[in-house]
């Protein structure tokens, strides 16, 4: 699965930066059309939510989207060819 | 089936401000809503006015957004009416203590059969941040320019004393422990009080010397304090720092109730 | 089966209710209409229905809109300074269609006034007394058997437009005992309900939407805001709000004819009595003592919406007498809609006026 920050909802308050254990969210630094300076994402695929969600069958962590005020962060189903990267942790 | 399916997606995203911590806190009682695996046909969210009292617009299911003050009372005419239905009030500090106080301690004593978060930014929010009876002594309102000279009401201690059955303080900050204040307060039956500080960066933040939103959502991480531990200082003599804000489950206990589903 | 019964206004006001499917009270003490709320403490839990002493009207009126909503029948009852702190919420009724029932035994105003005495200032009040344009429907009972009557039709009205219905009475109807008939049945039409696929706030022809209750799966958003067809809040627009008062006044006002509930006594008379609620009990002394028939008898069960082509009846009339316990708030409604003489026959401090009075004006225009 792929972490993803909804633009339209986003009204870039930050919070997210707070609460992620492996400060995936980082404040991003341009606004976009709506002057909304929306968080970037460092290495999402780190997210464990993202890798392991199938495997558990439930939502983890997840703290981004339950703080996020303005429902703007959800998880996307991967297309079956997508490439992605793979976060290999030290 | 996920608490993001409870929203109206039309109506999103709603009016609160940038860092507001009412959309949170209604991610968190949703979440709450869906474990107890309510019915959407059979749940009811009513609210006053102010902030807070938008949410329910923003919920799919059938919703009241009533007049201020008077969410408590509307609530308890929906609940008897119908003792079927899941009723949780939101609310916030300016509707239920300060037009509402009446209705908030009568629907205490009551022990009416209903879930009320109440969302408290210590700010009248929606008319541009005049001071609320939850203000705290010296903080800055449009109508305290010279910092509130009057104390601060205690929702907690209040709906503890007028005899809600459970009785519970979190944060926008604590976001797993305030929903699973909520699912306990779903849970028990009679009056749940939930209080849920949160911040108000537009409102109470930029007066207050929270700049930033981060500010004063760290400020309510870095001074709560569980209730428990500050008791068991205080019986040791100690005292914590203040400013400090006692947070945790104040009460669970099984007056008898109204309005309970048979 | 019916049976006949020798009872207070008051308590005939509470068995019309109980008659008519109400059942759902919230309530608050007050001089002179306490009664009814104690005979429906004494009778609803019984009928399986749910009577609730509120802190205070306000409440009240908040929690008989919430048991509305969630599908009851519901009423309150108050007088005057109680039927004051009610007007907010009454407001919210009429903005989000909430049938439900108002009873207000009225006594002497302002303010606590005289609690243990009629009158009947408060007409334009509850025409009038929550902010912004509206319109309403009131009626006004005149005996024992009316209180039982008028309470089952409000009920029937107020569901049928989806909108507050007063009943207007006043403590001397209240406090007073008479014959009364109670039916086996009495008429019902309730609400009707929302149809599939259409919005909540979408309005019939008649300009009245269908009722979509609580706990139906509707997932209907209610609120005071002005608001479209989904139920939506949208408080900006000029055009949405324009559309939404003008029905609001229209779905009662375009139907006046239909709601209009009155007796006509000589109908060719050149001078007419115009009467609501107890006055029109003295006129009827009077009209029975004169028989002549050039005195006739407007007498409204319904006074608001104000029907005012029942004036047109009296094709002769050159002279209305109205004799009200007020200063004369329903005799200027009668004189926006005539071009005759209207002679107001204020009375206050609680009596009522006497055939004896009545007469003695009466001679001065035949």
């Amino acid at each position: 699965m792929k972490l993803v920050i909804d633009e339209r909802r986003c009204k870039g308050c930050n919070l997210c930066t707070l609460v992620c254990p492996y400060r995936i969210f980082r404040p991003g630094k341009t606004p976009n059309r709506k002057g909304t300076i929306i968080p970037e994402l460092d290495r999402p695929e780190r997210c464990t939510n993202c890798r392991l969600r199938h495997l558990y069958g439930r939502t983890l962590c997840g703290m981004c989207q339950m703080i996020c005020p303005d429902q703007a962060i959800r998880w996307e189903e991967e297309k079956p060819n997508e490439p992605h990267k793979v976060a290999i942790e030290y | 089936m996920t608490y993001q399916e409870w929203f109206r997606e039309d109506r999103l995203p709603h009016i609160y401000c940038t860092g507001c911590g009412n959309g949170t806190v209604i991610n968190c009682t949703l979440m709450a809503v869906d474990e107890m695996g309510w019915k959407k046909e059979d749940t009811a969210f009513i609210s006053g006015i102010g902030c807070s009292s938008r949410a329910p617009g923003y919920i799919v299911t059938d919703s009241l957004h009533t007049t201020h003050g008077r969410a408590l009372a509307f609530a308890t005419g929906v609940k008897l009416g119908n003792p079927d239905l899941h009723v949780v009030v939101f609310t916030g500090d300016g509707d239920l203590a300060a037009i509402g106080g009446n209705h908030f301690i009568h629907a205490c004593r009551r022990n009416i059969d209903l879930t009320v978060v109440c969302m408290n930014n210590q700010i009248y929010g929606m008319t541009g941040g005049q001071g609320s009876p939850t203000t705290p002594m010296g903080a800055l309102s449009t109508t305290t320019p010279y910092g509130s000279a009057e104390p601060a009401f205690d929702l907690c201690e209040l709906a503890m004393a007028a005899g809600a059955n459970y009785v519970s303080r979190w944060t926008s900050y604590h976001v797993k422990e305030l929903t699973r204040a909520v699912l306990t307060g779903m849970q028990t039956p009679g009056l749940s009080f939930i209080e849920a500080l949160v911040q108000c960066p537009t409102n109470y933040g930029r007066r207050n010397k929270f700049k930033q939103v981060l500010d004063q959502v760290e400020f309510m991480r870095s001074h709560t304090v569980l209730i428990q531990k500050l008791k068991r200082m205080e019986e040791q003599g100690e005292k914590f720092p203040d400013p400090v804000i006692p947070v945790g489950e104040f009460v669970r206990r099984n007056r008898p109730a109204l309005g309970v589903k048979v | 089966m019916t049976r006949t019964d020798f009872m207070q206004g008051n308590t005939a006001c509470a068995e019309g209710a109980l008659a008519a499917g109400c059942r759902f009270f919230g309530g608050y003490p007050i001089t002179p209409s306490t009664e009814v709320a104690e005979h429906m403490a004494r009778k609803l839990p019984k009928a399986g229905g749910v009577f609730i002493q509120m802190e205070d009207e306000i409440a009240s009126m908040a929690s008989i809109i919430g048991a509305s909503w969630a599908g009851k029948r519901s009423m309150t009852a108050t007088s005057g300074p109680g039927f004051s702190l009610m007007m907010e919420n009454i407001g919210y009724a009429v903005m989000t269609e909430t049938p439900c029932v108002v009873v207000n035994i009225q006594r002497g105003g302002p303010s606590t006034g005289q609690p243990t005495m009629s009158g009947q200032g408060d007409m334009m009040q509850c025409r009038f007394g929550s902010h912004g344009d509206y319109s309403v429907i009131a009626l006004a009972p005149a005996s024992v058997q009316e209180m039982f009557d008028l309470t089952a039709k409000a009920f029937n009205l107020s569901d049928r437009f989806r909108t507050p219905a007063f009943l207007m009475a006043d403590e001397i109807i209240g406090h007073m005992r008479e014959k009364l008939v109670i039916p086996d049945t009495v008429p019902m039409q309730g609400r009707k309900p929302l149809q599939q696929g259409v919005l909540p706030f979408h309005p019939d022809e008649d300009l009245v939407p269908g009722f979509p209750q609580f706990g139906k799966g509707y997932g209907v958003h209610v609120t005071g805001l002005t608001h479209d067809e989904r139920g939506y809040p949208c408080a900006t627009s000029p055009a949405l709000h324009e559309e939404l008062v003008k029905r609001l006044v229209n779905k009662i006002e375009s139907h006046r004819d239909e709601i209009a509930d009155y007796d006509v006594v000589n109908p060719d008379a050149e001078t007419v009595f115009i009467s609501y609620g107890v006055p029109a009990r003295s006129v009827q002394q009077v009209l029975h003592d004169q028989k002549n028939p050039d005195v006739g008898h407007l007498r409204l069960k319904l006074v608001w919406p104000f029907p005012d082509s029942a004036l047109r009846i009296f094709k002769n009339a050159k002279t209305f007498l109205v004799p009200e316990l007020n200063l004369g708030q329903i005799a200027r409604e009668v004189q926006r809609h005539t071009k005759n003489e209207v002679v107001m026959l204020p009375k206050l401090g609680g009596a009522l006026h006497s055939p004896a009075e009545l007469t003695t004006v009466l001679e001065g225009y035949l």
